[in-house]
């Protein structure tokens, strides 16, 4: 076992030595393979996060929400379909909700307007009074206890006191939303009294929600009925998608840099192909130059694996993946400050490993056999 | 759904070593018609250098797909989340009918790898090739079963639907339904028992006899195969029950959730490194035919039997383990 | 080059490489270290969702169809006309839905 060692370390010792005598060549190779495995572990660090971040806030939305559609477009609920929701053996605290989107035409922004349940939010405004997000209150520069004006779509200018601003750290959320008492709504937007949003509802046995649902569409067809259930499945599937779609397109990507790997290993230079020569004239053997050849590869790749994975772990869990933040803001104005729960997930990892390591070795297996098997007078001719 | 990231890589992975295994055995073709280390044609010297590539490239298909079965089998419980009726990894498998057949094929995969593996370690030490034609013989049978497990894993993950209403291990392994899962879970416990530590008894002896004198390679092989039918048998019928501290939760596979303490790995590592290393390890005694290999091939085979039976001893002392530790008593004391 | 000469340049990768090793470790403790805090924070964030009855994440607010994904129709993303297709750059972050018959709702999920 000690001469197996002996002879790894040595070979090992060259390799690194003539990696380093061709130091400018081989950072570049590295350089962008580190990039790349950065740029893929980013997204699936970013991603699974986001998912587990979703589905744990995400698991108190409602059980059961019903919403009108009529022309194909989401509609105002007459408040008789509470009563007749009611009605439904299993359903219980059906309730009426009021809340639309804003435009805010002093700053561009989009806002989510919102009227609490005051039973279950205990810190519910009271009329000519607001709580808003932390996004909302930071880019129009209002503190508490200071006042929001908003021209509402009627163009009427409305004074909202900001009664306290939503925790910050819970922006990923509500950065967006401003709360405010029903009859300000109503007044904001010109609701007539008898109608709403949509309509949530809970299930007395979480078994029977299904059976709700289907009871609710069945006696009243223009509406649709999302369960809590299908919530969390729209947002695990957005980012299991959205993630397996980017490293498709990233698969790009790894092929060029398979390509470059290819290229850089079959390409050897006058140098390296001598350098082989005078190795076997002295004694090597073909298996023993791969064999040098392959610690190479492992001394790059998993050198450019290492640090790309825990960079990308320093930029998503402490940076909050700030170099993704303009793919994801798009055109909007509020954009969540958010520091996400770390996740480090074994499968993660070696779905990556496969990922960027896997093709390296592939790309330059065939000419390091090619190198290897270079004859000695060959070169030295 | 095929575009999850971990069966992306599943794909692409037995993607890219379909192709190299075929390109493996068609070499492998090439050397058992024209192999003929006496000669100096070119075809000969031609057919040498490429040895070097193919026994690389395998090395490499075959660590692949060792990986790629862990991956699988890791992939299809975290999955489990996103089928309805789904608990742990049978919910998943079971969501159409390649999901088994799938993981079977790719046990047997894993199987054959290793095996090629060991042979070609110790064809590597050998300086005249003293196993080429049965190392490329080994090839040409092992590519088919890898082309089918990539094709039917690929029709696993291209036909799976997550509107599928799975079924959960809970009705797979109970006595009450039919097939082969049923059987096991319905095995009584002592003769589970009995079998089980009963054949690690009697590996345990053929490698002592094995060590001492260098006979029984082959013997060991087959006795290593036999443990392994005994443990699975064993897991299920009995050890599980155990672990779980239930008397009828029979699942082999809810043992690999965090909730039991990845008590699974504990067992399936050393078990599937066992009977790897025996099957391979054992009856590479029977090649100290060859010149080259009459002193190497009973000393890798004395320490691959060996070891192998550090891995099976391991398997039973964490079987032991749980059985005693487990506050659940099957049978009065 | 004073250590590559008395620990050999295997020692001098294999330190670098420890390194390596000992940075993704770090990142496995320093899961461990911030999830008990992350895990409160993020307690009182799933608290403030429920009470307000939450059904979406915040993180695109340029388009209604994609600050609730989970409750905007079917034709939200063609908003004006058939033919007004999607064109705020995080519709293109979010999956297509579609619909499973039966099921009565809309689940983000490509064929």
């Amino acid at each position: 076992m000690t001469v197996w060692l002996r002879r790894q370390k040595r070979l090992i010792d060259y390799t690194v030595a003539s990696l380093l005598r061709r130091a400018a060549r081989n950072f570049a190779l590295l350089a962008v393979y580190t990039l790349i495995v950065f740029v893929l572990a980013t997204v699936m660090l970013f991603t699974h996060a986001l998912r587990q971040e979703a589905m744990v806030l995400l698991d108190g939305a409602p059980e059961i929400t019903v919403q009108r559609i009529s022309m194909g477009r989401h509609d105002l609920i007459p408040a008789s379909y509470v009563d007749a929701i009611a009605d439904i053996r299993g359903a219980r605290d059906v309730r009426g909700r009021l809340w639309g989107y804003f435009y805010d035409t002093a700053n561009g922004a989009n806002y989510t307007l919102m009227v609490p349940d005051g039973d279950r939010y205990g810190a519910a405004p009271d009329v000519g009074e607001t709580v808003a997000g932390a996004g909302v209150a930071r880019s129009r520069g209002v503190v508490p206890g200071k006042y929001l004006f908003l021209l509402s779509p009627r163009a009427k200018l409305f004074k909202l006191k900001l009664k306290d601003v939503l925790d910050a750290d819970s922006e990923i959320v509500t950065t967006d939303l401003v709360l405010m008492a029903e009859s300000d709504f109503r007044a904001f937007f010109d609701v007539a009294p008898d109608v709403h949003t949509d309509i949530v509802l809970k299930v007395r046995n979480p078994r029977e929600v299904a059976k709700v649902a289907e009871k609710i569409s069945n006696a009243l067809p223009d509406c649709r009925v999302v369960t809590r259930g299908d919530i969390l499945r729209t947002y695990d599937s957005v980012f299991n998608w959205r993630e397996g779609i980017l490293l498709a397109l990233l698969g790009g990507a790894i092929f060029a840099f398979v390509i470059f790997a290819w290229e850089k290993a079959s390409g050897l230079s006058a140098e390296e192909r001598r350098e082989i020569g005078i190795l076997k004239a002295v004694g090597w053997e073909t298996s023993d130059v791969i064999k040098m050849k392959m610690w190479e590869g492992a001394v790059v790749s998993l050198g450019a694996f290492l640090t790309g994975y825990v960079l990308a772990y320093i930029h998503v869990f402490y940076f909050s993946a700030g170099l993704l933040e303009p793919v994801l803001k798009g055109w909007a104005v509020l954009y969540p400050r958010f520091e996400l729960t770390p996740q480090v997930d074994g499968v993660q990892v070696a779905t990556l490993l496969f990922f960027t390591v896997a093709p390296y070795i592939a790309a330059t297996l065939v000419p390091i056999w090619r190198a290897a098997i270079t004859d000695p007078d060959a070169v030295m001719r | 759904m095929i575009f999850h990231p971990t069966i992306l890589a599943l794909l692409i992975g037995s993607a890219l070593s379909s192709v190299m295994v075929l390109a493996g055995a068609a070499f492998g073709v090439r050397v058992l018609r024209r192999w003929d280390i006496a000669s100096g044609r070119h075809g000969q010297l031609v057919l040498e250098r490429r040895t070097y590539l193919f026994s690389v490239l395998l090395a490499f298909v075959m660590v692949a797909e060792l990986l790629s079965l862990l991956l699988f089998v890791f992939n299809a419980d975290r999955m489990s989340a996103q089928f309805v009726g789904a608990m742990c990894a049978v919910g998943t498998l079971n969501a159409n009918a390649f999901g088994f057949p799938a993981l079977i094929l790719k046990i047997a995969v894993f199987f054959l790898a290793s095996v090629w593996l060991i042979v070609n370690h110790v064809d590597n030490m050998g300086y005249d090739y003293p196993l080429i034609r049965v190392k490329y013989a080994m090839l040409i049978v092992i590519a088919p079963v890898v082309l089918a497990a990539a094709g039917v894993q690929a029709a696993y993950f291209l036909d799976l639907d997550p509107e599928v209403i799975t079924s959960c291990c809970g009705k797979l392994f109970t006595q009450d339904a039919t097939g082969v899962s049923a059987e096991l879970a319905g095995l009584d416990e002592k003769a589970a028992l009995v079998l089980l530590f009963g054949s690690l008894a009697l590996a345990g002896v053929v490698a002592a006899v094995h060590a001492r004198t260098g006979q029984g390679g082959m013997l060991y092989g087959a006795v290593s195969v036999l443990v392994f039918v005994a443990a699975i048998a064993g897991i299920v019928s009995v050890v599980s029950l155990y672990v779980y501290e239930h008397p009828n939760h029979h699942c082999p596979f809810c043992l690999l959730k965090p909730e039991y303490g990845y008590f699974g790995y504990w067992l399936y590592v050393p078990l599937f490194a066992g009977t790897v290393l025996g099957m391979g390890g054992g009856p590479i005694a029977v090649f100290a035919g060859a010149p080259s290999l009459a002193e190497i091939a009973p000393r890798v085979s004395r320490r691959l039997v060996t070891t192998s039976m550090v891995c099976l001893t391991g398997f039973g002392a964490a079987c032991a383990y749980a059985i005693l530790s487990s506050g659940l008593i099957l049978f009065g004391t | 080059m004073a250590m590559s000469d008395t620990i050999g340049k295997a020692g001098a990768a294999g330190v670098l490489f420890a390194l390596g090793v000992a940075g993704v470790a770090w990142t496995a403790l320093d899961v461990r270290l911030r999830a008990d805090e992350a895990a409160i924070r993020q307690g009182e964030r799933a608290r403030l969702a429920r009470v307000l009855e939450l059904t979406d994440l915040a993180l695109f607010t340029e388009a209604r169809y994609t600050r609730h994904v989970s409750q905007s129709d079917l034709h939200s993303a063609f908003q004006d006309h058939p033919m007004s297709l999607d064109h705020f750059p995080s519709g293109s972050l979010i999956g297509a839905r579609r619909i499973h018959p039966g099921a009565g709702s809309i689940i983000g999920e490509q064929p």
